[in-house]
């Protein structure tokens, strides 16, 4: 059990690391080369002032048709993304784990709010597989890739809760904790989860499109 | 690949049974794997990844509403039985399924964008369906009535097959007919350096002619310097934009700029377009190589703001029968034009009402993008698909609704009587040249 | 008057007897150290008479080890002295105590390939 827990915080992640890392890069950069090569009707509209007036106002779960029209999902949506960035990034022990093998020092949360964070992720991830499960439009939409990240998702932190809970056998519920989270990284750059890294893009060519050629707002 | 949804609710047009008749499989990837290689990149490919399928645009679709949230309606349903099909089997898909794409593409979405303030991403809806478009255009699978159109740009530069010597008859037939209101009017042809090109959709020399009068005394009575041209290049509308023939969208593009520039005019007027607005200030422009629009273009919106705020237009009399505006897609969300509408309106109209939702977030006319131009086969799916206009018409309670746009009007003046709101629909030039001051007529 | 004080003398004995053993290293059950105000898990679980039979350890100074500057003083051993004398909790150079605790423990338990390297083993739940 040793060897394996060693091999999870050890090489394994160190490859699922420079997979998110590299693979974002990768990512971005060859998408750039791709609008650079056949969008660019659209790539010299990019506006760094209107990208963010719409990024800001995106931001507020109260401020955009969207959001209001679907003030649930909002909520849910806001809870649920900032819980899962904050929990795992200032996450105890993950910071020790920093320390203990790199001598880093980083800001954490108590363990108490962490475990609080979590069952709102947790609670996240069934609000949305009750959604997609029984909401007829989503249901309509709905494939392999949207099961599969949902799921990894809430793989990674049903596992860490009951790591940390330190619930069944620990060990295996912690090696497969470890398994999830380095998955979930891992497929940022090439799933769906890669919405993280394109979003400021994507919503900023949007904000970009209305701010300055279409002087109206896009929220 | 066969969902509920566009299968159950097949139409039978001419165009597009010949146009998937003459198609095989084999073809129908060829021609996909053409456009998507040749033509897209980033954007189609990010949309598609990035879509998180949270079904958040439905409520942004007036189909989708007046549907009773059927979940084939939604805007990402529409991709869903379009795009992400075609993507998922590398354009290998059946005639049939081609069928369905485009009646789709080009009759359950009228491009408005509307879908675009309800989804977090950011991702553009429109333009997703345009690609869809520009692939049945190709396919040679378009709908017949817009089909039409589309050959009518092409062959006359205008959208109603108008012969040559028909455009500058039928200007002259409506100077004709002003001159017995205001004795000196003229419609100025091809007068090189005047200020203004006043430019029109094909429609108005056809059937709409009271608006080329009703500009005309307009430009007339407040001492414009414009013209129009006695050649093609006249019309600024643009089916070819919404049939997905962008070859034809560039060449009727640059006639209308090429117009303007041997005329030497300082700027381009167009009447209440939306379609042509956008055609001319966002996409063919851009096709044609040109940021912006190479001739400054103006909404007729903006220019009687201009009048007004200018002292040019005076006004003789308010009409005092309460109204209510309908926001135009391509002229509100298309160029921020809300608030000098509203200004334009309350200028003459003092009880004016406004509908909601509006502004930015009105729900569209359902006969622009190309809808209306579909013709008799498609019209119940755009009087069907926007129910919820009609009740948003009826919630103000007025009696008269101003549309500036053409589409705009054709599709309400249909949900106006397929609902019997019993409203009266007018262009704002109708009420401008009803109530602005006419030094020059007589009696 | 006498029953009470001869009550809460009672109570006082039977609380430092009860504490006794977290003091006494002989029959030390967890790793408790006073230098460390807060707790953020609960001590590790540690037997060191148990520990050290185990893992064969006789030289003291394996774990209770002096350093001068980077070298490890090889005939010397720092038993009886608080690991917190140098290793201070919030040290900004050298090794902070929790560092030097859990490098202390999971260092030799990888390298020896035996012993608790997980949080949950050591920081039991009880």
């Amino acid at each position: 059990m040793n060897a394996a827990y060693e091999f999870v915080v050890g090489p394994l992640a160190w490859i699922a690391g420079a997979i998110f890392v590299l693979g974002s890069i990768y990512r971005l950069v060859s998408m750039y080369a791709l609008a650079v090569k056949k969008d660019y009707s659209s790539l010299p509209y990019m506006d760094l002032k209107y990208s963010l007036r719409s990024i800001i106002h995106w931001l507020n779960p109260f401020g955009t048709a969207g959001w209001k029209a679907s003030p649930w999902t909002a909520a849910v949506t806001f809870i649920f993304h900032i819980c899962l960035i904050i929990t795992p990034l200032f996450l105890l022990g993950h910071a020790v784990l920093l320390e203990t093998f790199h001598g880093i020092e980083w800001p954490t949360i108590s363990d108490g709010l962490a475990d609080g964070l979590t069952m709102l992720v947790i609670a996240g991830c069934i609000f949305f597989i009750i959604r997609r499960a029984t909401v007829d439009k989503l249901k309509y939409i709905t494939s392999g890739m949207d099961w599969f990240v949902i799921f990894l998702v809430l793989a990674t932190f049903l596992t860490g809760f009951a790591a940390y809970h330190q619930w069944l056998n620990y060990q295996f519920i912690l090696i497969l904790h470890i398994l999830a989270g380095e998955a979930m990284l891992a497929s940022i750059p090439f799933t769906r989860l890669s919405h993280m890294i394109f979003w400021v893009f994507i919503r900023g060519y949007m904000g970009s499109e209305f701010g300055k050629v279409r002087h109206a707002k896009d929220w | 690949m066969s969902i509920p949804g566009i299968r159950d609710r097949k139409i039978e047009d001419v165009g597009l049974q010949a146009g998937v008749d003459r198609l095989t499989e084999d073809q129908i990837q060829k021609t996909i794997k053409k456009v998507l290689k040749g033509e897209t990149g980033a954007k189609l490919k990010l949309y598609a990844e990035t879509c998180m399928r949270c079904g958040l645009c439905a409520e942004g679709c007036h189909y989708y509403m007046s549907h009773d949230k059927d979940p084939s309606y939604a805007p990402v349903s529409k991709v869903r039985q379009t795009m992400w099909e075609i993507l998922r089997h590398n354009g290998k898909v059946s005639p049939e399924f081609i069928y369905g794409c485009a009646q789709i593409a080009y009759t359950e979405c009228n491009m408005c964008k509307r879908c675009a303030h309800y989804c977090p991403l950011g991702i553009d809806i429109g333009y997703i369906i345009s690609v869809v478009r520009r692939i049945c255009h190709k396919l040679g699978v378009v709908p017949l009535y817009i089909q039409d159109t589309a050959h009518s740009h092409s062959a006359t530069m205008n959208q109603m097959w108008v012969k040559d010597d028909e455009w500058p008859d039928a200007l002259q037939w409506q100077e004709d007919e002003a001159r017995d209101e205001i004795p000196n009017l003229r419609i100025p042809l091809e007068v090189e350096g005047a200020d203004i090109f006043y430019s029109v959709i094909g429609p108005e020399p056809k059937f709409r002619t009271q608006l080329i009068y009703q500009a005309a005394v307009l430009m007339n009575e407040t001492g414009q310097s414009w013209t129009m041209p006695a050649t093609p290049g006249w019309d600024n509308s643009d089916m070819a934009m919404y049939t997905g023939d962008y070859e034809v969208m560039g060449r009727i593009k640059r006639a209308h700029f090429d117009t303007a520039m041997r005329l030497k005019v300082k700027r381009i007027v167009m009447g209440e377009c939306g379609h042509a607005f956008r055609s001319i200030y966002d996409m063919g422009n851009r096709w044609l190589g040109w940021k912006m629009h190479p001739v400054r273009v103006m909404h007729a919106i903006e220019f009687y703001h201009e009048l007004l705020e200018k002292g040019q237009l005076k006004i003789a009399k308010t009409f005092d029968t309460p109204v209510t505006l309908h926001d135009p897609c391509n002229i509100i969300r298309g160029r921020g034009l809300m608030d000098q509408a509203r200004e334009v309106v309350k200028a003459f109209c003092p009880n004016f009402v406004e509908m909601t939702p509006n502004r930015e977030h009105n729900y569209c006319c359902c006969a622009g993008g190309g809808v209306i131009n579909c013709g008799p086969p498609f019209k119940n799916v755009r009087v069907e698909g926007n129910k919820v206009k009609a009740e948003q018409l009826i919630r103000t309670g007025v009696p008269v609704v101003i549309a500036p746009c053409h589409n705009c009007h054709g599709g309400l003046e249909d949900i106006i009587h397929a609902y019997k709101t019993g409203q009266e629909l007018k262009f704002l030039i109708d009420i401008i040249y009803e109530c602005m001051e006419k030094p020059d007529a007589v009696e | 008057m006498k029953k009470q004080l001869s009550v809460i003398l009672l109570l006082a004995a039977a609380v430092l007897l009860y504490l006794a053993p977290a003091y006494s290293q002989e029959d030390m059950t967890q790793l408790l150290d006073p230098a460390f105000t807060t707790h953020q898990r609960p001590a590790a679980v540690f037997n060191h008479d148990g520990h050290n039979e185990k893992a064969e350890i006789e030289d003291c100074s394996v774990c209770h080890h002096v350093y001068e500057g980077e070298r490890k003083v090889m005939d010397d051993s720092s038993e009886g002295t608080p690991c917190s004398e140098c290793h201070a909790v919030d040290a900004e150079e050298g090794t902070p105590l929790r560092m030097a605790y859990h490098r202390m423990c999971t260092d030799c338990h990888t390298a020896k390939g035996k012993g608790p390297v997980t949080c949950g083993e050591c920081h039991v739940d009880k």
